[in-house]
């Protein structure tokens, strides 16, 4: 029994990991500009895509792992800087309906250049194989994942909470006209805040696509459950992200091993519960939003 | 002796950690015009808020004809008859002021929830009450213009039209005089001495313009940092040594 | 005034007896068939205008970002189509059936929308309208899983008296129901529960302080809203004799909304232009390419950048500018707010929400 409930428990943590990776991205860009992306999956694919293209050119997975979510950024920054910028005055249902226009395109563009069903993408030996603990075998790569995320969301801590322009966006966050008056550019922190979103998507969508399998449609499978972690986490609250993803996914490696059929309702379910509970969410800040 | 409409017992009300109002109790009597003045940041408003359900208090209590409202909804409060005015006009900016206006006579009629057009008779009731209410704030010349094209005085005599439509018996106004000019100032006291004299209305407003307030009010509350620091007729509050003291100034009160 | 409402009315007869007539023969071919379309386009045409509507009511006129509205018109379908697959029940107990379940669907989310708005109001109806999708998706002895649902569409009438629709006689049904809609419509904007609504969209705040509960407006219009999503689901599922899970899916509310917005948000043509844009310039794109997908998500990007007010919208802005003065319809005040940003993103709007959170 044990044998079987360690290894689904880690996975679930893992997937949920994934989550909350999305939700964080997609946080951050709602937070500071209303803009719900509905594009954030198909960079979350093209991060994805730009890995496997690198790495059947020849580069190396760790390069491709490095250099595939920079390129994500440039595009996305592009992107924004192009397309969403004029819309940030408007009402946030352009900025919806936009990147909605978007990643119907995108989708389009996957499947024109790569192909329509998925292609084979996997990581090094290295992260093959499993590691011992004793009891029990752990998948290598989804120890490595695991790991690489939690440096990720420990660097992104560490830049929102210790530097200069972090506390100015989490600043902004709060009170997007103050900041203005005070001066701070804030286009440059629009910028930057939509280039972490992008670079989080970046870094989960290589990853996922040794994990998920890449398709045109992979970066959309992960984006319902990123919004539905935010709801559950509370939005704007990026801790409550971390935590609503590990929950989502303990929630459904549970329920895939017992109740296999539901695993995709659970956690409508548990966000539903949630919001009965508390109508915010789990760390939801109080009037932040409507 | 006149009976209490409304009163606020102990009310408190902290944002963050911050004491906004801090234990202040007031009486206003039916039939009285009553103000809150204080300086900027001296919790008029906040106070103001915890009365009208704009949020509600974290202490104290809010009594309504002897009625427990502290948490009762914004909403509620209206159809008791209390309605309220912003400092920043709160109006439907593309209506036209007949609309604007409407809307509040639908709901004083109880029909803002039908989904059939009220009846000749009907609608010519709601015509006549609402001819009624522009001629008492002087804006029927302005009936069908967007209230947002408006001038920011005209707005606010809208807004307190609005505010009378539902036919109140106490009427909160939010600083009535914010960013006024002089004649726009004068035209508002005229409208709110006549709410009292003509309508027979209770008035609760906020003000800091001391001139303004000692010749409207009856009764006035002097707030400073949250607190209470006196209350009384307006010839109290001239007199009061801790008015002058903390709040106002001597040359102010010379002046009056 | 009166001169404009003129319009309106010779607008409404020119369009029915335009609709009316398009499919007919003229000669060895129909209008449609020398476009190469099929009369069941235009149903879909209209259904899709309906479901529009249905967006349009809660987004156009009330101000709230609804991206769920799918999963009611799913809804429809399924139920007319289990209904009529296991209940052996006729065209109009299935599509009132239809319209029933929506209806009960828009029962049980409502309350957990209610007291949000904005983006958190948007996000809430795309999340909880992907439940219906994944019930549709995974009880698949029952709807027939991922690959959807086939069923026959049964006679229309009563068991007295009936008839078989082939697809010229559902289309002139269709024109029935939506030119019923739409005149309800059109009522319901102008009641005084319409006009509140619009007032809730432009100054919620205020709507409160006159004394009304704004909250059971909106879970009103959010009713209303689910079962013409609803109905126009169920007609479609009898149109098509299918239903799928992607038609409850996130991407097909998207396609609902923004058929609104190419027509023209708030107001009460512009789903139906839209949807004709929409529907007939799909239906030829995807015959000549693949791609099509494409196309429609450039005609999306470059709407929102370029006609945000949507076609129609952008004609009565139009006009509306040239007789400055002139008193103006319902329509077009519905939209001059609405593009600016609606409640959700001012000041009041958020003062709302934190008020709404003391009353919780």
């Amino acid at each position: 029994m044990l044998s079987n409930v360690v290894p689904s428990v880690f996975n679930g943590l893992v997937l949920g990991a994934f989550y909350a990776f999305v939700a964080i991205g997609l946080s951050l860009i709602m937070n500071l500009t209303g803009t719900i992306n509905l594009a954030h999956g198909s960079f979350l694919t093209l991060a994805g895509y730009l890995a496997f293209t690198l790495v059947s050119k020849g580069t190396s997975f760790w390069f491709a792992l490095l250099l595939a979510p920079l390129l994500t950024v440039v595009v996305g920054v592009v992107v924004e800087r192009l397309l969403i910028v004029p819309l940030y005055k408007r009402d946030p249902i352009f900025s919806l309906l936009l990147t909605f226009g978007l990643s119907l395109i995108a989708e389009e563009v996957y499947r024109l250049i790569w192909g329509p069903n998925g292609v084979p993408f996997s990581a090094p030996g290295v992260l093959g194989g499993g590691i011992s603990l004793g009891f029990m075998q752990f998948p290598t790569l989804r120890l490595f994942i695991a790991g690489v995320l939690a440096a990720a969301m420990v660097a992104l801590a560490l830049f929102l909470w210790r530097t200069r322009f972090g506390l100015r966006l989490r600043a902004a966050i709060q009170d997007t006209e103050m900041i203005s008056a005070m001066g701070t550019n804030t286009q440059l922190l629009y910028m930057v805040n939509f280039a972490l979103g992008m670079a989080l998507a970046g870094l989960a969508g290589v990853l996922a696509s040794g994990l998920l399998g890449l398709s045109p449609t992979m970066g959309n499978a992960l984006l319902m459950p990123a919004f539905v972690v935010a709801i559950i986490g509370g939005m704007g609250s990026l801790f409550g992200s971390i935590v609503g993803g590990l929950l989502v996914g303990l929630a459904i490696s549970v329920t895939t091993l017992f109740v296999p059929a539901a695993n995709e309702i659970i956690m409508y379910i548990l966000m539903a519960v949630v919001l009965l509970i508390r109508p915010r969410g789990l760390f939801g800040t109080e009037g932040l939003f409507g | 002796m006149a009976q209490t409409l409304l009163e606020a017992k102990n009310v408190s009300k902290n944002f963050g950690g911050v004491l906004a109002v801090n234990d202040v109790s007031v009486k206003i009597e039916h039939g009285s015009i009553y103000a809150v003045i204080g300086p900027n940041g001296a919790g008029k408003t906040t106070f103001f808020n915890a009365l009208s359900g704009f949020y509600y208090p974290d202490g104290g209590q809010v009594l309504y004809q002897g009625r427990d409202i502290t948490t009762m909804p914004n909403w509620q409060r209206v159809q008791l008859g209390m309605s309220r005015t912003f400092q920043t006009p709160s109006i439907f900016p593309e209506l036209t002021v007949y609309e604007n206006l409407l809307i509040g006579v639908q709901s004083q009629q109880k029909i803002a929830f039908k989904l059939r057009l009220p009846s000749a008779s009907r609608k010519k009731e709601i015509d006549a009450k609402i001819d009624e209410l522009l001629g008492f704030v002087n804006l029927a010349h302005l009936k069908d213009r967007p209230v947002a094209e408006l001038s920011h005085g005209s707005q606010r005599l809208c807004e307190i039209a609005m505010s009378l439509s539902v036919d109140p018996t106490i009427v909160l106004l939010d600083e009535p005089m914010a960013g006024l000019a002089e004649a726009e100032t004068e035209r508002i006291m005229r409208v709110i001495r006549d709410l009292h004299d003509r309508l027979g209305l209770t008035v609760l407003f906020v003000e800091h313009n001391m001139r303004v307030v000692l010749s409207l009010a009856d009764h006035i509350t002097v707030l400073d940092r949250g607190a209470m620091l006196a209350q009384g007729t307006p010839s109290e509050i001239s007199n009061s040594q801790a008015v002058r003291e903390a709040y106002l100034g001597q040359e102010v009160l010379n002046r009056v | 005034m009166k001169n404009r409402q003129m319009q309106g009315y010779v607008g409404a007869i020119i369009s029915v007896v335009l609709l009316a007539v398009l499919p007919l023969k003229m000669g060895s071919h129909s209008v449609l068939s020398l476009m190469h379309l099929d009369v069941s386009i235009l149903s879909e045409m209209l259904l899709f205008g309906i479901a529009a509507m249905s967006v349009n009511l809660l987004l156009g006129y009330t101000g709230l970002m609804s991206f769920g509205n799918a999963a009611y018109f799913g809804l429809g379908a399924y139920g007319a189509g289990l209904s009529i697959h296991y209940l052996n029940v006729n065209f109009i107990e299935g599509a009132l059936i239809g319209t029933a379940i929506a209806f009960i669907g828009g029962l049980l989310v409502g309350p957990f929308l209610l007291r949000r708005r904005g983006i958190y109001f948007a996000l809430l109806t795309l999340a909880f309208g992907q439940v219906f999708y994944f019930i549709a998706y995974r009880a698949n002895e029952f709807t027939g899983g991922e690959d959807g649902m086939s069923f026959s569409r049964p006679y229309f009438g009563f068991p007295g008296w009936h008839t078989d629709l082939h697809e010229t006689t559902f289309y002139y049904l269709m024109l029935l129901v939506f030119a019923a809609v739409l005149l309800g419509f059109w009522l319901i904007v102008r009641s005084p529960f319409g006009r509140t609504l619009q007032a809730i969209r432009q100054n919620e705040l205020r709507v409160r302080y006159l004394g009304l509960d704004s909250n059971k407006f909106i879970f009103v219009a959010l009713l209303v809203s689910a079962g013409m999503a609803g109905l126009a689901g169920a007609l479609y599922g009898l149109l098509i004799m299918f239903a799928a899970p992607l038609m409850l899916d996130w991407q097909q509310s998207g396609d609902f909304v923004m058929i609104m917005i190419l027509g023209g948000a708030g107001t009460i043509w512009g789903p139906i232009v839209g949807s004709l844009i929409y529907v007939i310039g799909k239906d030829i794109v995807s015959t000549l390419t693949q791609t099509w997908q494409i196309y429609i998500g450039a005609l999306f990007v470059i709407c929102v950048l370029a006609f945000p007010r949507g076609l129609l919208g952008t004609l009565l802005y139009a006009i509306a500018r040239r007789d400055v003065g002139a008193p103006v319809s319902e329509e077009e005040v519905a939209h001059k707010t609405w593009e600016h940003g609606g409640s959700a993103g001012t000041p009041t709007g958020a003062a709302v929400a934190a008020a709404e959170q003391k009353e919780s």
